[in-house]
């Protein structure tokens, strides 16, 4: 028989130190963004990085949680969206945009890195998995708005019934 | 447009500290959404890893890796990988001898898909659907394993 009491041990232990982790990366990111904010930088870091929010067809708001995303985490990114769709500054097209891009590609520095510790070719890896990324995003881009009309007409057409 | 850029600049007035109660604040509330879905899933995951559903889902998907030019047993990687997270999968990679292009090849496959159950949750909570982020990491994780066979 497993025994329970370890198991349970072990459970608690590993996701509390993933929470610590997490709490450590997202309250220092948090103040960090309220400041930007604060001082109109934010705005203006969006600006600088308008060229990517260009190839990918997202809003410059989206651009922040993006970068952060890429290389911190899905889960850092994800905080950031989760805050940002609470202030109302992300709409739901670039929230499934930044989502559909950030969980193809995310954690880039670390999940190469673990890769080429096993003999994989990192370049190629981190190539690839970006392109993918751009690409895939970019395509559904361009056609996210019909998209969304038609799911937002199916629900209203339920809702009716 | 013009109206929002107003309201920002009105908005603002330098960094006091009402900025740093503003971030501590949700910097907590942010951490404390992630913890609830991270501590669930981790006792999920942890309980699961010691039954023997992994093995048996591992042995069921072994003959699939011939697509993807990998040996059966990689399947177990690319499955610890999957429910559990990259370092689980890690660890079973050590294991096996491969060559360096099926090490790339179950690199990106693995790096378009992994942790799902930890990850899909953390991408719910933004509002996306767990099936649409599911399809999209399976269909690219098996795409490209296929692909790069080929091509390298």
């Amino acid at each position: 028989m497993l025994d329970f009491l370890s198991i349970f041990k072990e459970a608690f232990t590993g996701s509390m130190e993933s929470v610590f982790t997490i709490a450590k990366i997202v309250i220092p990111l948090m103040i960090v963004m309220e400041v930007l904010k604060d001082l109109n930088v934010l705005d203006k870091l969006s600006d600088f990085l308008k060229p990517i929010s260009k190839i990918l067809g997202i809003s410059k708001e989206s651009t922040f949680p993006l970068i952060i995303g890429l290389f911190l985490g899905l889960a850092y990114g994800a905080g950031v969206i989760i805050k940002s769709v609470k202030d109302g500054d992300l709409r739901k097209r670039d929230l499934y945009l930044l989502i559909i891009f950030l969980v193809a590609c995310h954690s880039v520095i670390e999940d190469t890195l673990i890769f080429v510790a096993i003999g994989a070719n990192g370049w190629l890896l981190l190539g690839f998995r970006i392109i993918i990324a751009v690409v895939l995003t970019s395509l559904v881009a361009r056609h996210i708005d019909k998209i969304l009309i038609k799911s937002n007409n199916e629900i209203k057409k339920e809702v009716k019934e | 447009m013009e109206n929002q850029s107003v309201k920002t600049k009105t908005k603002s007035n330098g960094i006091t500290i009402k900025t740093l109660k503003n971030g501590i604040k949700s910097g907590l509330n942010t951490t404390w959404t992630l913890a609830k879905i991270i501590v669930t899933v981790y006792f999920i995951i942890t309980f699961v890893k010691y039954t023997p559903l992994l093995d048996w889902i591992a042995i069921k998907c072994a003959p699939l890796m011939k697509i993807f030019g990998l040996p059966g047993e990689a399947a177990i990687a690319l499955v610890l990988g999957n429910v559990i997270n990259l370092y689980a999968a890690i660890g079973a990679i050590a294991s096996l001898s491969l060559t360096a292009k099926q090490s790339t090849i179950i690199a990106v496959m693995l790096s378009f898909s992994h942790s799902l159950f930890m990850e899909s949750a953390v991408a719910k909570k933004t509002g996306i659907s767990v099936v649409l982020v599911l399809l999209i990491r399976f269909s690219l994780a098996i795409i490209s394993g296929i692909l790069l066979n080929l091509i390298l």
